[in-house]
């Protein structure tokens, strides 16, 4: 019987831990809702931002989050052209399966790069608070993480005052719910989705530095994160940030719980049954759905 | 275009010729007249490019330093050593390829082994089959001996369950009440990393010590929250970690965060990589960490290796070079002690001697059991005053055991 502290700990580990899976995987739903993309070169872009987080730091000596400033308009920028000059060019009716082997190489692509320009070394931010923690009844709360989440917060805050508040936002949803209705209505979808898709990168560039923070980063790591992150985005709807973000905090909590009893190879199996799951009762996902219609 | 085709054809006939001659001079020379000049050729494959292309190429300085020392005295058997190096790729079918090639067509006085389980084992199998003495430094997996082998002889100190012997001895040898009570284990799910840890945690259970976390994590784990609070929670006197460099490091910096401080630490892979410091923000004080090789060990042979390695290559040798190394010696062993290295009945009269006697190299003397499997343990280093230095056995010890170990 696991102690009441251990379990609290865990809680929080897990909501910690939840909130940065929903951050990672805000993008990956975006792309899909807007234009049916599967996106795997999404986490390779996770960890290209965490390299320029770890190379600013270890090069200029300023705080990892700073290299945001840089990042986060890079990335959307560089969405908006990989969505121009990329993605439009596929055709409609296959779009879905060319884009998964089209950003398969992407994510190839990004690997290699890495690893020429930075070795395939393991790689860690050394930062002064980095083993810090703040005590709450008796846990702890790493510093690190409470950043990463406070990250979470403010990125998809943002991005959902964004989608709900503002004329591009009911444009980018006008486009996710019927891309020839909006058109109709004067909706310039391409420059939308071209948008869309650069919003998505910038929440890369956003969860990369998050990530950078407490991870050890090397150029193959973004293999191990596509597999979770695909179930989150599929178990909460695809195209439903909301949706995203709630299969991410209960995904992340149940791994931290299921951890205790189960050890660390089975929790993390809990992804893939949610996956299994969904797809088999509820292929439009469990927090998705009619509610990512209406986002 | 046709003149390096000319070369080619040119350069293979010699070879041939070359092959020929040395098949012939081996055959007149097996029945124990050893008059001949001819060097003593060794095959060998390496993984030089691949996966473990970094390993692969440590491996080979290793057995380059050794022809050179070995060359220099006036060679083995009074004939000069000639390494015939083949790349495998790091390719389990390449390897298997290189040495029938080498002992079947090329002919070659003797093998040694590849770097990796995943090479050793393949490998091995064709040196079995023709009945060649098969020392290898890289296959320290348990599987390993589990094929039934009885040429192979793994040329370093200890297997990896036998890693932390040392330590479990010292452990058991405290007062019961002043040792470690409670333990906490984590670690990776590889043979290797897995064996070192559960090595220790059998022999400290065996002796009384209270495991309370036992905890296994897949190779791809990114996250070490969950493992951490576990065992912070169970405020284990002592932490194991079964670990290679990346899980290592994260699983430390997990623990800090979460404030746990045990009175003793051991990981098996990360504390000896130069990263380690900087990367667990150089809270490195008291940590353990099971090491093969050291350049500072006081064995005859090692001065001297570290002395002419580092004036051949211009740094200090590291385990992968000392394990190819070691390799060459007990096969040099072996060879003067038997009087001959070539193929057929002399690699019987090699295997037998090694099996029944005791080498002495540059990481201590070896000796094996049936099964090739070294009758050793590794040495125990610790972080010391920003410095690792080896702590146990005693007669090779630089400083003592520090217990408990601060605060990290």
């Amino acid at each position: 019987m696991p102690s009441g502290g251990l379990v609290f700990q865990s809680v929080i580990l897990g909501l910690l831990l939840g909130g940065l899976y929903a951050l990672l995987a805000a993008g990956l739903t975006l792309y899909f809702g807007i234009m049916r993309v599967v996106m795997i070169a999404h986490s390779a872009f996770l960890i290209l931002a965490a390299y320029l987080a770890w190379w600013s730091h270890e090069r200029l000596g300023t705080d990892p989050l700073l290299s945001m400033i840089v990042t986060v308009p890079l990335f959307f920028g560089a969405g908006v052209l990989f969505q121009r000059l990329l993605l439009s060019r596929l055709r409609p009716i296959t779009l879905t399966m060319m884009s998964v082997l089209l950003t398969f190489a992407v994510a190839l692509i990004i690997e290699g790069l890495l690893g020429y320009a930075f070795t395939g070394t393991q790689r860690r931010i050394q930062l002064s608070y980095g083993s810090a923690s703040i005590g709450l009844f008796g846990a702890r709360i790493a510093v690190v993480k409470l950043i990463a989440f406070g990250l979470a917060v403010v990125a998809l805050g943002g991005l959902y005052l964004l989608m709900k508040r503002t004329t591009f936002g009911w444009a980018l949803r006008a486009t996710i719910q019927h891309g020839d209705a909006a058109r109709l209505v004067g909706i310039d979808t391409d420059r939308v989705a071209g948008y869309g898709f650069g919003l998505g990168l910038a929440t890369a560039a956003v969860g990369g530095t998050a990530l950078s923070l407490d991870t050890t980063i090397y150029p193959s790591l973004h293999w191990h994160w596509i597999g979770p992150l695909m179930a989150i985005i599929v178990v909460g709807g695809l195209g439903s940030v909301p949706g995203a973000a709630a299969a991410a905090v209960l995904l992340g909590l149940m791994q931290s719980l299921l951890q205790i009893p189960m050890g660390t190879t089975w929790a993390q199996t809990i992804f893939y049954l949610a996956l299994f799951a969904t797809l088999a009762f509820r292929p439009q996902g469990f927090f998705g759905g009619r509610l990512a219609q209406r986002f | 275009m046709r003149s390096s085709l000319r070369r080619t054809r040119w350069a293979t006939a010699l070879a041939a010729t070359t092959i020929l001659a040395l098949g012939a001079c081996s055959d007149d020379g097996g029945d124990g007249g050893q008059a001949s000049d001819d060097p003593i050729v060794v095959g060998i494959s390496l993984p030089l490019t691949g996966d473990f292309s970094e390993p692969g190429k440590g491996v080979q300085e290793g057995y380059e330093a050794w022809a050179k020392i070995t060359n220099d005295k006036g060679g083995l058997l009074g004939r000069q050593i000639e390494l015939k190096i083949l790349d495998d790729q790091s390719n389990a079918d390449r390897v298997v390829a290189d040495y029938e090639q080498l002992i079947g067509s090329d002919k070659v006085d003797l093998v040694v082994g590849p770097f990796s389980t995943r090479l050793v084992v393949p490998s091995a199998r064709v040196a079995e089959e023709y009945g060649m003495l098969f020392v290898e430094p890289a296959g320290a997996a348990k599987e390993v001996f589990e094929q039934g082998f009885k040429n192979l002889f793994y040329a370093a100190p200890a297997v990896a369950n036998d890693h932390y012997n040392h330590l479990a001895e010292y452990l058991i040898a405290m007062p019961p009440d002043k040792r470690p009570q409670t333990v906490a284990y984590a670690a990776m799910d590889d043979p290797f990393a897995q064996g070192t840890a559960y090595g220790l945690k059998a022999k400290l259970e065996a002796a009384g010590f209270k495991t309370v976390v036992d905890e296994v994590y897949p190779p791809n784990t990114t996250d070490f929250g969950s493992i951490a609070a576990k065992i912070a929670a169970s405020k284990a006197d002592m932490l194991v970690g079964g670990s290679q460099y990346q899980d290592g490091v994260n699983l430390i910096v997990a623990l800090q965060q979460l404030a746990y401080q045990p009175k003793l630490a051991a990981f098996s892979g990360a504390p000896t990589n130069p990263e380690f410091a900087k990367a667990i923000g150089n809270k490195t004080e008291g940590v353990l960490s099971p090491t093969g090789y050291t350049p500072g060990a006081p064995y005859e042979s090692n001065k001297e290796f570290v002395e002419k390695f580092k004036a051949q290559f211009g740094k200090e040798p590291e385990e992968d070079q000392a394990n190819a190394y070691t390799t060459g010696q007990v096969v040099a062993a072996a060879v003067t002690a038997a009087g001959c290295a070539e193929q057929g009945d002399c690699q019987k009269k090699l295997v037998d001697w090694v099996h029944a006697n005791k080498v002495e190299t540059v990481v201590g003397p070896l000796s094996w059991d049936a099964a090739g499997k070294p009758q050793g343990a590794h040495m125990i280093q610790q972080w010391l005053g920003g410095s690792i230095k080896i702590v146990l056995p005693e007669p090779v010890k630089e400083a003592d055991l520090l217990y408990p170990k601060p605060a990290w």
